[in-house]
């Protein structure tokens, strides 16, 4: 009760589409930033300027997203497992236990080729993305599976490189596969 | 051209101005251009966004090329622009004063042969104004420095002035005279400064300020630091500023080429910022810094006049039983369930911060406003606000059918509920409110 996600997206629609006739930036970005940070609360006549001024308060929010992402936590890695049914013979997509990658085998004009593809809306997906950091993906025996750079849709594409078949193989090596950033 | 924020200043500009003249000729082909002398210009305003927001959508193929770099269609960027006119009512009301005034002295002109591509300047010159507010604003928010339409503008025309040069630098065996008096020497081979600019940042204000100066002798016109306008006098006898103006066109242009892609940092938890704010908000109040102020100084001479919202108007009565009879009857008409309204309210959280805000309108004006700010669907809609048929919430026409009221009443209601909504009060009454349940 009381905040909505309906709501929350109304007030930040309305706080972000007013507009006020000659509005300007009232307050700097030290005074904003020391705000957010909390070692000095607005005083009573800054904060009547922010809530009065509709432009500074998008200064605000522009500052808040980027203090945002700066904090949220790096990716480090991803693990996950193979699951019992895989073991059968046929394998389908895996996914990693957070919830970030998932890794398919397809058949790409008669050979196996491994994808590895990253859930933009997973928290930290974008710094991700953003850092353009090579990866590799290893499976249970720390054998590498894929090597690679994710494109501008966060995937990335290599041949499968094991004779055996992609449920043996895992099978075979572990049962599990690590998505990490290559050393 | 490229800057921090911007959106609106490279060559898609005037594709995106194309289709808002179009659009807005047709919406008035539907509306009657007579609505724009309606002197409740709020309704007019209200009117036209509606009108001409559909079209926009579905504007084909000239909607869908590229309008900048940074992704965004022509049709995205027209569509952003109408809804930040709607946001300025100032804006609106100039227009509808320039078309009041031609039709004081001609009539209605619009009739008339010619008289379509005269309404058609009327809406260019209105969004070329706003373009340059919109850019400006988000120039500031994206830097936290000072921007106004006319540096902004100012800007443009730097930009604009440089290319020229560029172009005359690159054929200077054609043009020996002008590139002589840029460079304030006879020219017999290739420049020396020719080779060496390669991009707006190896620009020389002295460059731009001799060009400009020479524009009436070599192009017949004077040039635009030249003019009697007072629009640039800041310029003019600035090198230093033109300079620093041309740096950061260049640099930036530099830093945005090989840009990371942004459009995925948006899609992360949109609102997460509203719990700084919140936050912020209530430090300030609990424990304010004691004074003074660290507000900054006005950088134009541009009074700010905020104006205060419009009174929410009075609540409709509540519906008796003749009124659940047309309302049988109207929802079969729109072949909603005929329980629609039944089902949509029950599926409201009453105690919800909006729908106490709005608890005086009705659901269906309540559910226009919904409709208004987060468009047809949106993830936070009960499945029982929907029509079967869309899937979309109701649209304005049947809102309107099923209050009982006319699709301009419905708009102005739903207007003043937006305005309430909007009251600056509100909002703070609301994070206090929000506080005490977190």
């Amino acid at each position: 009760m009381g905040m909505t996600e309906l709501d929350r997206k109304l007030q930040a629609r309305m706080l972000l589409g007013a507009r006020v006739e000659g509005d300007r930036l009232m307050l700097d970005d030290a005074v904003l930033t020391a705000a957010l940070d909390g070692s000095r609360p607005l005083t009573i006549g800054e904060r009547a300027a922010l809530q009065a001024s509709p432009l500074t308060l998008r200064r605000f929010k522009a500052l808040a997203d980027t203090r945002r992402r700066a904090a949220a936590p790096a990716w480090s890695g991803s693990h996950g497992l193979l699951r019992a049914a895989d073991s059968a013979g046929q394998f389908a997509a895996l996914q990693t236990d957070d919830g970030m990658w998932r890794l398919h085998v397809v058949d790409s004009g008669g050979k196996l080729a491994v994808i590895l593809q990253l859930d933009p809306h997973v928290p930290g997906a974008a710094q991700v993305l953003a850092s353009k950091i090579e990866i590799t993906v290893r499976d249970g025996a720390k054998a590498v599976v894929l090597r690679g750079s994710l494109d501008a849709d966060g995937e990335c594409e290599g041949p499968w490189p094991f004779a055996t078949t992609p449920a043996a193989h895992f099978q075979q090596h572990g049962a599990r596969f690590d998505v990490m950033p290559s050393a | 051209m490229r800057l921090p924020g911007t959106r609106y200043q490279e060559h898609g500009w005037e594709q995106v101005r194309k289709l808002l003249g179009q659009c807005s000729l047709q919406a008035f082909a539907r509306l009657d251009s007579a609505l724009l002398l309606d002197p409740d210009t709020d309704a007019s305003l209200a009117a036209y966004v509606d009108t001409v927001a559909p079209l926009l959508y579905a504007a084909g193929a000239r909607g869908e090329q590229a309008g900048n770099s940074y992704g965004d269609s022509v049709a995205e960027l027209a569509l952003t622009l109408t809804f930040e006119l709607q946001a300025r009512p100032a804006d609106w009301a100039a227009l509808c004063a320039a078309v009041g005034a031609e039709h004081a002295r001609a009539g209605p002109f619009w009739r008339r042969p010619g008289g379509e591509a005269q309404l058609r300047k009327k809406f260019n010159d209105v969004y070329a104004v706003l373009r340059d507010k919109v850019d400006s604003d988000n120039y500031q928010i994206a830097c936290g420095r000072a921007c106004s339409p006319n540096r902004m503008y100012a800007y443009r025309m730097l930009d604009t002035a440089y290319h020229e040069l560029a172009r005359l630098f690159a054929a200077w065996h054609q043009h020996l005279e002008q590139v002589g008096a840029i460079l304030e020497r006879t020219i017999v081979a290739l420049p020396i400064e020719a080779r060496q600019l390669r991009s707006i940042a190896d620009c020389r204000p002295e460059w731009i300020l001799r060009w400009s100066e020479h524009q009436e002798r070599f192009a017949g016109a004077p040039g635009p630091l030249h003019t009697r306008s007072k629009r640039f006098a800041a310029l003019k006898d600035n090198p230093d500023k033109i300079g620093a103006m041309l740096r950061e066109i260049g640099d930036y242009e530099q830093l945005s080429a090989n840009a990371d892609h942004d459009w995925l940092q948006e899609r992360e938890d949109a609102g997460a910022w509203l719990d700084d704010y919140w936050r912020v908000l209530n430090e300030s109040e609990t424990g304010s810094t004691p004074g003074p102020d660290q507000i900054l100084e006005a950088q134009q001479d541009e009074p700010a006049a905020p104006d205060s919202g419009a009174p929410a108007e009075p609540a409709p009565p509540a519906p008796d039983d003749r009124e659940a009879a047309r309302l049988a009857l109207v929802t079969r008409q729109l072949s909603l369930p005929p329980d629609y309204l039944l089902a949509a309210a029950a599926l409201e959280d009453r105690t919800s911060w909006t729908a106490r805000r709005m608890s005086d309108v009705s659901l269906p004006v309540r559910l226009a406003v919904y409709l208004k700010l987060l468009g047809p669907f949106d993830d936070s809609y009960p499945s029982e606000w929907l029509d079967p048929a869309s899937g979309e919430l109701p649209t304005m026409q049947q809102l309107a059918l099923l209050d009982g009221i006319s699709l301009p009443t419905l708009r102005k209601r739903r207007d003043a509920a937006i305005a309430h909504l909007n009251a600056a009060p509100a909002i703070g009454a609301a994070t206090e409110e929000e506080r005490r349940w977190a």
